[in-house]
């Protein structure tokens, strides 16, 4: 055996118990769980073979799949694209060079810092329609407040809006990109005649790309699994989703199905779905970012 | 080169061992656990058994309580059965019993909800009764027969009942006086209950209201309630277990609902329940709301956080005299959950937990219905009016037992029913829609 071989086996055998580990608590589960998928399973009593009959369902009997779906959808549609924007432009409002500006980056940083549940219940008072802080400050510009949590047109922009509360996090990345762009580009952009604006698009933003990309694809993946929202902001705790489904995402829809139905089958079913489907966005994304990423180190990154 | 091997080995030796020492420990704690749990097992019969017995009843009120039954119970059975109680949070509990359930190695005996005791049995995640209940005939006496039957699957009890609540209205009797009416006298049809309602109002000068005097959408008995009463209480299911959603009656029961949206006005309704709190901040003891359907527990809420409030108790309106006052129903069993080590003495537990002292002694407590007839009767109990008239009701309360093909039922028609309330749809569109997704459910389910 060469000695390069011996090293590498001799590193496959330390990272072995990492390697079991991953094959008995994730990669097992995994294909238990798809195997689960194609029978009856219901935890206790029985684990039939029902072949697709979980995915036929799915598709075309269960009117609250599509209603769940649509909600995600709708959710990732409109929080991956804001918390992206809003992490970036508290970055750039952060980066400046003024004194105190410490106690701005912690006092944005911290909403990102709070624990969950906690912020909901925060929030479900601040979104109070009569007597919360949001429709209080919309009221003195003169706009009538919806009833943010019991108007089911209106649930989704909420958790939206309060979603955007927690940009902090974001916001500490590219805060760490924005001050790894050279000094000397902006000299050379300014010399050139180039105005803040051009400067920011033409140096700023190719230099973080990376950053941008990588909170991109993270961000999707973490808006696909939204559940806690539609569990915790209801009116009527023992309906979750309420009102009228409006907060029912895929998520809490399937965590319904098994625990509560005890399908866990046709649950596992809709876990797949739902991997496949942001497998598929995430490799669509990879491809893409071919055209508007720019590693500053060279093209075989 | 061979010294690295050396310490290599030495360290890779060391995380294997230490992992197979994490993963052996885990393996022996459970069985070390089982077994410093009931060593007695099999083999040694006159040994003590301890039962893992789980509540959600972790409140300040409620702990001592159930806490105080089962030391009684230990007492008497010194020596042979020990109960212990694990508190774990309400909803929780079932998920983790669940999950022991299916790892083979669930809590003794289980606190579970009474409309889906029948489901679970189809499911296979409680024990089978039939044979404990053989050698105690008497068992089934003790209960409502309407609470024993939902309890049964397949003609075999899988629980037993624990407790039940029924619905009532209560009443502000100082806001009916404000309102020039007689405070000793209800209205009985829910025509008559409008009226009422709206001689309750109260608006400031700006014609905010400010006290509201009845809305369904507020509150314990919901426009699903309503509806199931105008329908002779007829529940969403009929007994052959086949959607029964999209009756004239219930129909008319959400047309009624919407007489007070149309009324009061949808904004009104979201901004006070939006503003709705509990105990002192309760709309009802805050003397927003004056007529109040609640569960009759609520009496105990009255009592600690709305001192001196002069307050009356009468049934659930009908749509006509005769029609009868339905009111439903909810309730708690206790179970073993399938694969439970020690069935005999659980059983003895759950029988002793139904039996009349335990009973009376719960509901004396806690001002629960219990499931026990003799109990709730209790000479010194219905001294009490309010209690008394709990009893009452409970002749027109019904329990609706959700089976297996149909637990997503209300999944399928809360939308529809929150999509009637917002007027989106009609009552009839939502109910038929709600109608068809259910019979298919249940098709799709082969029930």
């Amino acid at each position: 055996m060469s000695l390069e071989r011996k090293d590498a086996l001799w590193g496959y055998v330390f990272v072995l118990p990492w390697i079991v580990g991953f094959l008995v608590f994730t990669f097992g589960p995994l294909l238990f769980s798809l195997y689960a998928s194609f029978t009856n399973y219901d935890i206790t009593s029985q684990m039939d073979w029902v072949g697709i009959r979980n995915y036929r369902n799915m598709f075309t009997h269960d009117s609250l799949f599509w209603k769940s779906l649509h909600n995600t959808l709708y959710y990732v549609l409109f929080n991956v694209p804001l918390t992206t924007f809003a992490a970036l432009l508290l970055a750039v409002t952060m980066n400046q060079k003024i004194p105190g500006m410490r106690i701005f980056r912690t006092v944005f940083y911290l909403p990102s810092v709070l624990a969950g549940v906690a912020v909901f219940y925060l929030w479900m008072m601040l979104l109070n329609p009569s007597t919360g802080l949001v429709n209080m400050a919309l009221g003195w510009v003169g706009i009538d407040g919806p009833a943010w949590m019991t108007d089911p047109n209106w649930t989704k922009p909420a958790v939206i809006l309060m979603k955007l509360w927690g940009a902090g996090g974001g916001m500490l990345l590219y805060l760490a990109a924005l001050q790894g762009v050279p000094e000397h580009l902006y000299e050379a952009a300014e010399l050139d005649g180039a105005s803040p604006i051009r400067r920011f698009w033409h140096v700023t933003v190719p230099m973080i790309t990376p950053v941008i990309f990588f909170e991109l694809v993270t961000n999707l993946i973490g808006a696909f699994q939204i559940f806690q929202e539609g569990y915790v902001m209801v009116q009527d705790q023992s309906t979750p989703g309420s009102p009228m489904n409006s907060l029912l995402f895929f998520n809490l829809h399937m965590f319904l199905k098994a625990f509560q139905s005890f399908q866990m089958g046709y649950a596992t079913a809709m876990a797949w779905f739902l991997f496949i489907v942001v497998i598929v966005l995430t490799l669509i994304n990879m491809a893409l970012s071919k055209l508007w990423v720019h590693y500053e180190g060279g093209d075989n990154r | 080169m061979k010294k690295v091997n050396k310490a290599a080995i030495a360290s890779l030796v060391l995380t294997l061992t230490t992992g197979v020492l994490l993963t052996g420990c885990g393996n022996n704690g459970d069985k070390n656990a089982a077994a410093s749990h009931a060593p007695e097992d099999n083999n040694a019969p006159k040994e003590k058994v301890v039962l893992d017995f789980w509540t959600f009843w972790g409140s300040e009120t409620r702990r001592p309580l159930i806490e105080k039954i089962i030391d009684d119970f230990n007492k008497a059975h010194e020596g042979k059965i020990e109960v212990k109680h694990s508190y774990y949070p309400y909803g929780d509990i079932w998920t983790k019993a669940l999950a022991q359930t299916a790892a083979g190695n669930p809590p003794d005996v289980i606190v579970n909800s009474i409309e889906e005791a029948g489901l679970r049995a189809a499911k296979k995640q409680n024990t089978n009764l039939a044979e404990f209940l053989a050698k105690d005939p008497d068992v089934k006496d003790r209960f409502r027969e309407d609470l024993w039957n939902t309890v049964l699957y397949k003609d075999d009890p899988y629980a037993l009942p624990f407790t039940t609540d029924t619905r009532m209205m209560f009443y502000n009797k100082t806001a009916f006086k404000e309102a020039g009416l007689d405070p000793d006298k209800f209205p009985a049809t829910w025509d008559e209950l409008e009226q009422v309602a709206m001689k309750l109002d109260k608006k400031d000068a700006k014609g905010k209201y400010t006290q509201i005097g009845y809305a369904p959408q507020f509150a314990g008995f919901d426009a699903k309630s309503i509806a199931v009463n105008f329908d002779g209480g007829n529940g969403w299911l009929d007994d052959n277990g086949k959607a029964n959603i999209s009756t004239p009656n219930k129909i008319e029961g959400f047309n009624y609902v919407q007489r007070y949206t149309d009324r009061l006005g949808q904004k009104t309704i979201d901004e006070f329940k939006a503003a709705f709190g509990s105990k002192e901040a309760n709309p009802f003891i805050a003397g927003k709301v004056a007529i109040w359907p609640d569960a009759v527990t609520f009496a105990t809420q009255i009592r600690d956080f709305g001192k001196g409030m002069d307050v009356g108790i009468a049934p659930i309106p009908e749509t006509k005299p005769g029609a009868g006052h339905w009111s439903a129903g909810g309730g708690f069993v206790v179970e073993i959950p399938a694969g439970a080590k020690h069935p005999a003495e659980s059983w003895e537990f759950i029988k002793y937990l139904t039996d009349t002292a335990a009973q009376t002694y719960w509901a004396k407590m806690n001002y629960d219905n219990v499931a026990n007839v003799q109990a709730s009767n209790d000479p010194e109990l219905i001294k009490d009016p309010i209690y008394k008239a709990s009893v009452d009701n409970l002749t027109n309360t019904r329990v609706y037992p959700r089976p297996a093909a149909a637990a997503d039922l209300f999944k399928m028609l809360d939308p529809q029913v929150d999509a009637i309330l917002q007027k989106k749809v009609t009552p009839q569109e939502g109910l038929d829609q709600a109608q068809k997704d259910i019979s298919d459910l249940i098709a799709q389910n082969g029930g």
